[in-house]
């Protein structure tokens, strides 16, 4: 049979992470048409909602509560805003991720059904579109802090940060997929941990102002020990503070993100098969 | 890719096979409902094969034939890889084009030429293999200017020549078919035939599910033909055909056999 050889640039690879890295693509590629097809402003819009969320933040935070964000490095950026999209960025991905994949895995149900191929490239394809519009507003911030004369090497650790959030919430986005195509009512629970889930966070406050215990809880303790955060201060580190990120914090944002992405991943491939086989 | 005469193995094998479904009758659809009727649901599973084996021969044509239920769908799932089998193998050497039914493996959403793609991709070919193939696929089709439409707005007849289309011009080496080419109009049945066979000719093996007896009996090398979930025989297509006739008449009054 005459096929024709793959070309030598993709002839690296085995065939089946060929196929996968082409499926990939492919699921990419229709998210992010589907993103931007429908409305005139495209990209633009897209950039419309991280940064209303940063001013609506901003203002009851840093105008009215009056916060005081750290000092950044050249003393010069003491912007709550800023201080808050440095964190915002890479939780909007995150979240994202999350709510997505149960989405990407519906849109393609159907289609597994009648024909096969690795379900869990749509929801990396769907992951990798997200990242890209991500780095939209990643670079948005640090336009903004260059900008503000408060820019380092140390940025190169933004991506590293913004990829460990994402394979964390791919992880995270596996399980709920393969959950939700049973249960339905798992993207409304999803949606609610969520929305408290930010809130554990030091996105929009600072760890300090945590109190050490609260409710008879450790609180500080609390939230130092949620796995996020540690992707959060590397991220701040990166774009705020121009340091480099504590190793500590790159090393258990590094842990939690490979095992609960791994974890995901078994977890979805050991159920996605029965999921195609229900009528 | 191995040559094609040099090693006499089958392109498809499928060994002691067997698969059963869970079915649940009312499945609690969410959580909540889940939680209430914990402990109390109505769980029942269903064989659709049972211990079924044989070999395809690299370059030939085999016919499935059987009654409605019987399991041919199933075990050509089985072979395109949807399913997984309960126990036993199931292998396919070659690449695999499978066309199950009605504009199999379409995204809605996409438009025709996106689809087009997506199954390259599926197939394991790449965007310039795809790219390459684009004319002839958009060509046998017929779907003219349609192909950059969403395929959701598409007539079912247009989906399905898409399908088709991909099916067997991507040069695949094994290509399973389930009844398809019942649907469409008279001149697209024909050229999907006509492509099937110089497709045999160039030496792939199809697979082909069909309740057109006669058709199994012009087309098909061998036959096998599935009763239950079991393959009550294989072999000559005219022996089989018959056999299965005699059976379908026998039968007859008891279930309106087979109307399609």
């Amino acid at each position: 049979m005459a096929v024709n050889q793959p070309g030598s640039r993709t002839a690296l690879l085995s065939p089946a992470a060929r196929t996968g890295a082409r499926l990939v693509r492919s699921f990419a590629e229709r998210e992010t048409k589907a993103l931007y097809k429908r409305n005139l402003l495209g990209w633009l819009w897209s950039l419309l909602k991280p940064l209303t969320t940063v001013a609506v933040y901003s203002l009851v935070f840093g105008v009215i509560y009056r916060a005081a964000p750290p000092a950044t490095a050249n003393g010069q950026a003491e912007v709550f805003a800023l201080y808050l999209f440095s964190g915002l960025v890479v939780w909007n991905a995150f979240s994202t991720i999350v709510n997505g994949s149960m989405r990407w895995m519906d849109g393609v149900s159907e289609l597994r059904k009648k024909i096969y191929f690795p379900t869990e490239t749509a929801l990396v394809g769907g992951a990798v579109a997200t990242l890209l519009q991500s780095s939209l507003e990643a670079l948005v911030l640090v336009l903004i802090m260059t900008a503000m004369a408060n820019v380092s090497w140390t940025l190169v650790f933004l991506p590293v940060a913004m990829l460990l959030a994402a394979m964390f919430a791919l992880g995270l986005g596996f399980a709920a997929a393969v959950v939700n195509a049973r249960y339905r009512d798992i993207q409304h629970l999803t949606t609610i941990v969520l929305s408290i889930g930010f809130f554990t966070v030091p996105i929009v406050y600072t760890p300090d102002i945590v109190p050490e215990r609260a409710y008879g809880l450790p609180m500080a303790r609390l939230v130092e020990l949620n796995p996020l955060n540690s992707v959060i201060a590397v991220a701040r580190d990166a774009v705020y503070f121009l340091e480099v990120p504590d190793a500590a914090d790159l090393a258990t944002a590094a842990a939690w993100s490979l095992s609960v992405f791994a974890l995901g991943l078994a977890f979805f491939r050991r159920r996605s098969m029965a999921i195609s086989e229900e009528p | 890719m191995s040559g094609p005469s040099r090693e006499p193995e089958p392109a498809v094998e499928v060994a002691e096979v067997s698969k059963r479904f869970r079915l649940e009758l009312n499945r609690p659809t969410s959580v909540k409902e889940a939680v209430i009727r914990f402990g109390r649901r109505d769980v029942r599973h269903l064989w659709a094969l049972r211990d079924v084996s044989l070999a395809i021969e690299q370059g030939s044509f085999f016919g499935l034939i059987g009654h409605n239920g019987s399991g041919k769908s199933t075990l050509l799932r089985l072979m395109a890889g949807i399913h997984r089998p309960t126990s036993g193998r199931i292998a396919a050497r070659g690449r695999l084009s499978a066309l199950l039914e009605l504009g199999s493996g379409f995204h809605p959403e996409l438009t025709g030429r996106e689809n087009v793609f997506l199954n390259g991709a599926m197939l394991g070919l790449g965007r310039r293999q795809m790219a390459a193939a684009m004319d002839e696929i958009i060509d046998f089709s017929g779907v003219g200017d349609q192909i950059d439409a969403p395929v959701k707005i598409y007539s079912s007849g247009m989906y399905m020549r898409l399908g088709f289309s991909v099916a067997v011009n991507v040069e695949p080496e094994i290509l399973l078919v389930d009844e398809v080419i019942a649907v469409g109009d008279e001149e697209f049945q024909q050229r999907c035939l006509h492509h099937m066979e110089s497709l045999r000719a160039g030496g792939t093996t199809i697979v082909l599910v069909s309740h057109d007896t006669a058709l199994v009996r012009r087309l098909c090398d061998r036959v096998g033909w599935l009763d239950a979930g079991r393959l009550r025989s294989v072999g000559d297509p005219d022996e089989v055909v018959d056999a299965y006739l005699v059976a379908v008449a026998d039968r007859d009054g008891e279930s309106g056999a087979a109307g399609r």
